[in-house]
């Protein structure tokens, strides 16, 4: 007769009392997230705080204490006012094209036409394309010499050689070029928050404005549009962040020219800080956008808890 | 029958927690094995400019790995765009970790990141025994003044010389060698199609020229000492009063948004009468275009009022003190300055010699170049060391001249005034307190 041994019961793990807490364990499972976040964001900015009220500089990498005296500096110096108007307008202008592109954009997406599925899936392309890429394709566009769109319009007959805009020569149309280039970025994301928003909204809504005879405009512009402007405020959060950190466009394009007109400050904290080995300033520049960016996320996230209540 | 075993979130955790320490302690385990292998090949990296004459670039490669195969040594060499030098040299500089040697092009890093260089003074002196004195613009490139250091290499300047089309100015009976000149035959010229071009953009090309033009009207932005600002004077405001006169009579709006290639293509395109620029226009029209290339003639630059001089290109090699291998760093350079003449050759004459006797005139290539018509057209370049001179003249480079280099300011007081946004003395003036202000701050009275 062949007698089976009971079977030893496996000793508690030392760990249990993790394994089994469903409250550590989510700690635990959570923080490296926490850590990535702390490590990569929070550190660097606590850095550029300190950098910003400091004498740092690649020349010499002292930690010599000044106060606000480099915020004092940027913020008298005319050339650094002059940035901060035009990453105003850089920011808001090209999400406002974005937005006004966006939203007829996701429009014709919705209706069916032949070959729709092609359109939507190419119209992710100007987010997938790397920008240096796309950056120089504009920039032949515009090109002094060679801008495609002048060869056309002169072709046509609508404008002359000597007529032909100077795209990026002119300190107007060169700040016009960036925000166009930036608003084609953001184009297509502006696209996906409006479908998004759009095809959420329940048919039976829009049916019965129809019916009770609202024309295009009315349906898009007080059903629809209040309805889905909290996904769309969320949207624009995002790219407004962005869009006011941002310095490949401008740096790619115009180099922060002509004579200044499409400086941002991305590209001034950049080529002040790292080109010019400015730490401190550069740190203080790049800095200055923190309160204005709290301020407008504040404002918007306000917009949208109200709108949702 | 078995029974599909069921994945708990313990065993879960156990099996993916074995398989991190499985993984991360790969590294662990095999770095005495591979740093054994490393230890057994000797490497050395080289980030340099992607040159404008990319035959130099093929020639390099080589030549370094070469001299790696000779000297049991695996040498990179990394191209990277002329434009992200400066960035590249701060990112390497903060993280400690990089390239062991590093090329710069232009403005910065000599004096900039001297801290973060081995001071190369013997390297520098024994190179100068050998092929004579160095020149005033390798001085200027590398040398510390305040402790008769050297913490670059000086490699070679890039001179900005006239190229013109020699049958348009002829048609106008001129010759453009005084900046007047260039003014008052460009107007012509522009009437008949053919205008300037000198860019008025945020590059390299007008920060050199519009320096030249600078220091050619008496004026400059700082003094010999290096330590005051001269750059409000009536010398800047009769300069910059001409190129608005320039620019107006002689130039298209065009020049505004150029970049440093831009220029090239005017000219080697048929269309410009006159640029300033380094010799790789007339190379890459030779190839283009090679009608327009023999009707492009090289002269000094134009003189001014006061002296005839333009501004130059500063190459420069530093070796980071964080250098993995600072000795074979140190070593390539000798080698690379006894074989300087091969470098000459292979870019085609762009690169100028720095040492006095390390191309021995008359030189290969600029006074009597096969390819050219007529031979001797290149060889005014040999003068350059007579009229050419890098950013800070007449005082030393150091990281206040590279910041007023890196924003433009220079370039920005001509076109502002030029677009008619500032008149020239309210430009100068911008200009001046711009520079007040980087100098402030870099001799700490702010």
């Amino acid at each position: 007769m062949v007698s089976i041994a009971e079977p030893i019961a496996k000793p508690a793990s030392r760990y249990r009392f993790i394994l089994d807490r469903r409250d550590v364990l989510g700690s635990i499972m959570v923080a490296p997230a926490i850590l990535y976040v702390l490590l990569l964001v929070g550190l660097p900015f606590l850095l550029a705080v300190y950098y910003s009220v400091s004498a740092y500089t690649i020349y010499d990498p002292s930690w010599r204490f000044v106060g606000l005296s480099n915020f004092r500096q940027i913020v008298n110096n005319p050339v650094f006012q002059e940035t901060l108007a035009n990453t105003f307008l850089f920011t808001f202008g090209s999400q406002l094209l974005g937005l006004v592109l966006g939203k007829f954009g996701a429009l014709l997406l919705m209706r069916p036409f032949p070959g729709r599925k092609i359109v939507r899936a190419l119209i992710i392309l100007p987010w997938a394309v790397p920008i240096a890429l796309a950056t120089v394709a504009w920039e032949w566009m515009f090109d002094s010499l060679y801008s495609v769109i002048n060869w056309t319009l002169i072709s046509l007959g609508i404008i002359t050689r000597s007529e032909a805009p100077n795209w990026l020569g002119n300190p107007h149309l060169a700040m016009l070029c960036v925000i166009v280039v930036n608003a084609w970025r953001f184009f297509p994301f502006a696209v996906v928050i409006f479908l998004a928003g759009i095809t959420s909204i329940p048919q039976d809504v829009i049916d019965a404005a129809t019916v009770d005879g609202a024309g295009f405009w009315r349906r898009n512009y007080q059903i629809i549009l209040p309805m889905i402007m909290p996904i769309v405020a969320v949207g624009l959060i995002f790219g407004i962040v962005f869009t006011f950190t941002d310095l490949s466009v401008v740096f790619l394009l115009t180099n922060g020219g002509p004579v200044g007109a499409t400086s941002v400050l991305g590209f001034e904290g950049f080529q002040v800080g790292i080109v010019s080995g400015d730490v401190s300033h550069g740190a203080a520049i790049s800095l200055f956008m923190l309160p204005v960016l709290f301020f407008v996320v504040i404002g918007m996230l306000r917009f949208i808890r109200r709108r949702e209540i | 029958m078995n029974t599909p075993s069921r994945v708990t979130r313990r065993r879960l955790l156990k099996d993916t927690g074995l398989a991190l320490l499985a993984v991360g302690s790969a590294p662990a385990l095999s770095t005495p094995f591979i740093s054994r292998a490393m230890a057994d090949t000797r490497t050395l990296s080289v980030v340099q400019w992607s040159h404008f004459v990319p035959a130099y670039d093929k020639w390099f490669d080589n030549f370094a790995k070469d001299w790696g195969t000779k000297n049991h040594i695996e040498v990179t060499v990394d191209h990277i765009p002329v434009a992200d030098v400066a960035a590249r040299a701060a990112a390497e500089a903060s993280a400690g970790s990089g390239h062991d040697l590093f090329g710069w092009n232009g403005a910065g890093g000599a004096h900039l990141y001297r801290k973060f260089l081995i001071d190369v003074t013997d390297l520098v002196e024994s190179v100068e025994k050998k092929y004579g004195k160095i020149t005033v613009i390798g001085r200027q490139i590398g040398y510390n003044q305040d402790d008769k250091t050297w913490s670059a290499f000086p490699d070679y300047y890039i001179n900005f010389p006239v190229m013109y089309r020699k049958s348009l100015w002829d048609g106008i009976g001129m010759v453009p060698d005084t900046w007047d000149n260039v003014r008052i035959g460009g107007a012509k010229l522009k009437q008949k199609g053919n205008p300037v071009g000198i860019s008025l953009g945020h590059s390299n090309d007008p920060n050199t020229t519009w320096r030249g033009l600078l220091w050619s009207y008496g004026a400059a932005f700082q003094d010999e000492s290096g330590k005051h600002v001269v750059l409000d004077s009536k010398e800047t405001v009769e300069a910059v009063k001409f190129v608005a006169a320039l620019y107006k009579e002689a130039m298209t709006a065009d020049v505004l948004s150029w970049s440093d290639a831009s220029n090239n293509q005017y000219i080697d395109s048929g269309v410009s009468s006159l640029i300033i620029n380094p010799i790789s226009a007339y190379r890459t029209a030779q190839q283009l275009n090679k009608k327009v290339a023999d009707d492009i003639f090289v002269m000094k630059p134009p003189k001014g009022p006061v002296r005839q001089i333009m501004g130059g290109a500063a190459e420069f090699y530093g070796i980071w003190k964080f250098a993995k291998n600072k000795e074979a760093a140190l070593e390539f350079l000798k080698y690379y300055a006894d074989n300087w003449v091969e470098a000459f050759k292979a870019s085609s004459g762009y690169n100028n010699p720095i040492f006095a006797n390390i191309v021995p005139k008359p030189m290969p290539l600029l006074s009597d170049d096969p390819t050219s018509t007529p031979h001797d057209k290149l060889s005014v370049l040999q003068t350059s060391d007579e009229w050419s001179a890098v950013p800070g003249y007449p005082g030393p480079a150091w990281p206040a001249t590279d910041e007023i280099y890196n924003d433009f300011i220079v370039c920005d007081m001509m076109a502002k005034a030029a677009t008619g946004a500032m008149t020239a003395e309210q430009s100068v003036k911008w200009a001046a307190q711009q520079c007040e202000s980087i100098f402030d701050k870099w001799l700490h009275r702010a």
